[in-house]
């Protein structure tokens, strides 16, 4: 796995500096002695295990441009789709822990995944130094106009309802599932792809409910095509004032998206510190904050500790949850 | 005459310089990804979209844009002279493409693909400005149950299409069946036939395994085919197609621009599904079907003008619903979200100069992209005067750094080796890979909607009849069926009129 042309071809454009690019071929001949110099002293590559173009891939490319203003290096984006992120994180723990590799990390894939796919494709937080949180990213559950529904308590009194989710594992199955058995709801769960197709068969009420991230359905709501039911983060969404939240209906659903910067475990606490600076820095610019913003994310700028100690949480209570009302995952 | 001001000062805000260099710059950086196979448009624009920051948001999407059209024109080289379809829609334009070019026409080819990519293109942006909002309904109308339906109809002309046995090209449909289930299932978590491997846990990328089938696969079958018969490098005649290739395609590319662009709405397979049923259509309509796959204008016309009419209808449902239609929307999506706008039912309303500007650019860089295609036309047919001994190493080359570049992934450059084998085993037993690589990508659309279909309607099969297009749909799907063996049931009753065949015979011959 040395000779990749083409990676660096993606270095020299993404940093659009040739001199970046010879830095980095130099950089592999013998950089053993990182102490002596400042980190960092070539690229950083941050996998996201994500295609490009979706919010994770998004929220990658926006922390790593201010970092890399910050840091002073090129911090490219690699994306490395597959299992839904369990791919770029296995592999990224394989890779030296130097801090010229890093990696995003969703919430998703170590406390609700593992609930429904086989051991083997679980990852778990041990595996990796957690350098920040970043943001929370919230589910809300939206129906169509026609389906004539408006609250949960007006789903209690309908059957035969169609709920879409965006796949098998991820949050919106598991709040949705929650929901449905909470609050007695008769409906057919119908897994989709992703958010996208699911927000498609709600407009057309293919199907009438479904539960997607908000940034997928706030511009329909906006324009009235959609109507919103419930969000399922513990305070109400910033973006979405007027939409109560299922803690606030009595229901205990604390179901949102978090992402983190990890590295691989093992990563020296001098260069953690450097990245973790490089990190803040950019949370307090401008630019990283109007992305938040028109990508409607929560800032959620915690602490590695904290990220490790909230998510362990969660994923215990999601467990807790699954088994107390009989829910399983893998038998949508 | 309200409705006319907006699209007239479109053209106002396209024709700004800056916003006609920055088309002109998207389309030749589309066009140039869209040679090389593998690295496509979204992987692009992902890599160009730092540098849109800093633009109005018109000009930075009429450049992404352009790069996501000016793609589509590229592909169509690779699978013309290299035989290597870089995305599904174009797996159909290998079949005749590649024939035409080793008969020493793929300037024809070429010719008649970038005119049937400009008249498509163009004829769909036609339908972009004036049925934008009433068509977006369309793909609304597409639940679970008509994309099983189309599907399957899909499936079945994918059978009808292939050349030769029949039989061989049922045996690799169902190969692309089993290929399309590995994976993870996404209903219910299980693995299969993943052998534990995370690599598979999301199935087999489509390109690993056309570059293999069609790419890597002809390149061994050559290897062999050189050491029986030395092959003078293949003579390229004309460059330009002539009057009576125009005239013969005319018909295909009108019929290709309406279906491409119908289909091209709905999110998920539709551009693949409209090149494969603009191809269908033409060998149906052919008075001598025999001509498809070894060489016929309109099999490259066809589909070509489909796939074109399709790219540009997808822009429908993200500009009037805020839905993007596959990947490459997804960073359009992305991109105007930076640039603080919102793709939604209210873009229009809310800012018609990026709307019509947008959709405006396309007749612009539709236009540069045909200037463009003409001359280079020229200069890319004398890649197949490059020696085979040369030219064999560079594709295997670009075909596994492209399958790379993909999922950045080594796994995938081993599958493009192992499907380059299977390729080359089908060719070497005549079967044809089209089949195959058409099943596999269809495969998963059929199961997922089928089963999903089954869920909506609380497992009731009928009720894919009691809804109009999906009704419709597998109507069309038993006709097709059915048709060939009315048809050939007729001509046997004319011929038994005439002479007594035993009905033994008669019985062997229907099936």
């Amino acid at each position: 796995m040395k000779a990749f042309p083409l990676r660096r071809a993606v270095v020299g454009l993404a940093s659009a500096s040739a001199v970046l690019a010879l830095t980095a071929c130099g950089g592999n001949v013998g950089s053993g002695s990182a102490s002596e110099e400042e980190f960092p002293t070539k690229p950083i590559n941050v996998t996201v295990g994500a295609a490009a173009g979706g919010s994770t891939d998004l929220i990658a490319r926006a922390i790593a441009e201010g970092a890399s203003d910050d840091l002073g290096v090129a911090m490219p984006v690699v994306n490395k789709p597959g299992a839904n992120g369990a791919l770029a994180l296995k592999e990224t723990q394989g890779k030296p822990a130097d801090g010229y590799e890093l990696a995003t990390l969703n919430a998703s894939l170590v406390t609700i995944t593992p609930l429904a796919v086989s051991e083997s494709e679980a990852v778990s937080l041990d595996d990796v130094d957690v350098i920040v949180g970043l943001s929370q990213d919230d589910y809300v559950m939206v129906a169509s106009p026609e389906a004539g529904v408006k609250s949960v308590e007006d789903l209690t009194k309908k059957d035969n309802l169609s709920f879409g989710t965006t796949g098998v594992g991820t949050g919106s199955q598991l709040a949705q599932a929650l929901l449905l058995k909470q609050a007695k709801i008769n409906g057919t769960e119908v897994p989709f792809d992703s958010g996208a197709p699911a927000v498609t068969a709600v407009l057309g009420n293919q199907v009438q409910v479904a539960t997607v991230q908000l940034g997928e359905a706030k511009a329909q709501i906006d324009a009235g095509k959609l109507v919103p039911i419930v969000v399922f983060s513990t305070e109400r969404n910033k973006f979405l004032q007027d939409v109560p939240t299922a803690t606030e209906e009595g229901y205990d659903i604390p179901v949102s998206q978090y992402r983190a910067m990890v590295a691989p475990k093992g990563t020296p606490e001098e260069v953690k510190e450097r990245l973790k600076t490089s990190f803040e820095n950019t949370f307090k610019t401008e630019a990283y904050q109007k992305f938040n913003e028109q990508n409607l994310l929560t800032p959620k700028e915690i602490s590695g500790e904290e990220v490790i100690s909230e998510w362990t949480e969660l994923a215990k209570k999601y467990k807790d949850l699954t088994a107390e009302y009989d829910i399983d995952l893998k038998q949508s | 005459m309200d409705f006319l001001q907006p699209v007239l000062d479109g053209f106002g805000v396209v024709l700004a310089p800056t916003n006609l260099l920055y088309c002109l710059l998207g389309v030749v950086i589309g066009m140039l990804i869209g040679v090389l196979p593998g690295l496509g448009p979204a992987a692009t624009i992902a890599i160009l979209l730092p540098l849109t920051y800093g633009i109005d948001p018109v000009t930075a999407i009429i450049m992404l844009a352009g790069i996501f059209y000016g793609a589509q024109y590229g592909g169509t080289i690779t699978s013309v002279l290299l035989r290597l379809p870089g995305e599904a829609s174009s797996v159909v334009t290998v079949f005749d493409g590649y024939q035409l070019a080793k008969q020493g026409k793929a300037g024809t080819a070429l010719g008649i693909a970038a005119i049937g990519s400009f008249v498509g293109g163009t004829i769909g942006i036609v339908g972009l400005t004036f049925l934008a909002p009433i068509v977006a309904g369309f793909a609304l109308d597409f639940g679970p149950p008509e994309y099983a339906a189309l599907a399957l109809l899909g499936i079945l002309l994918v059978a009808t299409i292939s050349n030769g046995s029949k039989t061989k090209a049922l045996i690799a449909a169902a190969l692309g069946l089993l290929l399309a289930t590995v994976g993870r299932d996404v209903f219910t978590g299980a693995e299969r036939f993943t052998f534990g491997n995370l690599d598979l846990a999301d199935g087999i990328d489509f390109v690993p395994v056309a570059m293999g089938l069609f790419g890597l696969g002809e390149i061994l079958y050559n290897l062999e085919e050189r050491h029986r018969a030395a092959k003078a490098p293949a003579k390229v005649a004309n460059v330009w197609p002539s009057r009576a290739d125009l005239k013969q395609s005319s018909g295909a590319i009108g019929r290709g621009s309406v279906l491409g662009f119908f289909l091209g709405i709905l999110p998920g397979g539709g551009a693949t599904i409209s090149s494969l049923a603009a191809y269908a259509l033409e060998k149906k309509r052919s008075k001598n079907p025999e001509r498809f796959g070894k060489g016929a204008v309109e099999g490259v016309a066809a589909p070509e003008t489909a796939n074109n009419a399709a790219a540009t209808s997808s822009f429908i449902p993200l500009l009037t619903l805020g839905i993007p239609a596959n990947a490459t929307m997804a960073l359009m999506f992305g991109a105007l979200l930076i640039q603080g706008v919102t793709p939604g039912p209210q873009l229009v309303d809310q800012h018609p100069d990026l709307f019509w500007g947008v959709v405006n650019s396309m007749y612009i860089g539709n236009i540069l992209l045909l200037i463009m295609s003409i001359p280079l036309v020229g200069i890319f047919v004398k890649i197949l005067r490059v020696r085979a001994a040369i030219l064999a190493p560079v594709t295997a080359l670009i075909t596994m750094l492209g399958a790379y570049t993909i999922n950045n992934s080594m796994f995938d450059v081993v599958l493009v080796v192992a499907f380059g084998i299977i390729g080359y085993l089908m060719k070497k037993f005549g079967f044809e890979p089209g089949p195959l690589v058409l099943a596999f990508v269809l495969g998963s659309l059929l199961e997922a909607n089928l089963r999903r279909s089954l869920l909506v309607l609380n497992g009731d099969l009928g009720g894919f009849f009691g809804r109009p297009i999906s009704a419709t749909l597998l109507v069309i799907f038993v006709f097709v069926a059915v048709w060939p063996m009315i048809q050939s049931l007729l001509a046997k009753r004319k011929a038994n009129h005439a002479l007594v065949t035993s009905t033994s015979q008669k019985a062997k011959e229907t099936v």
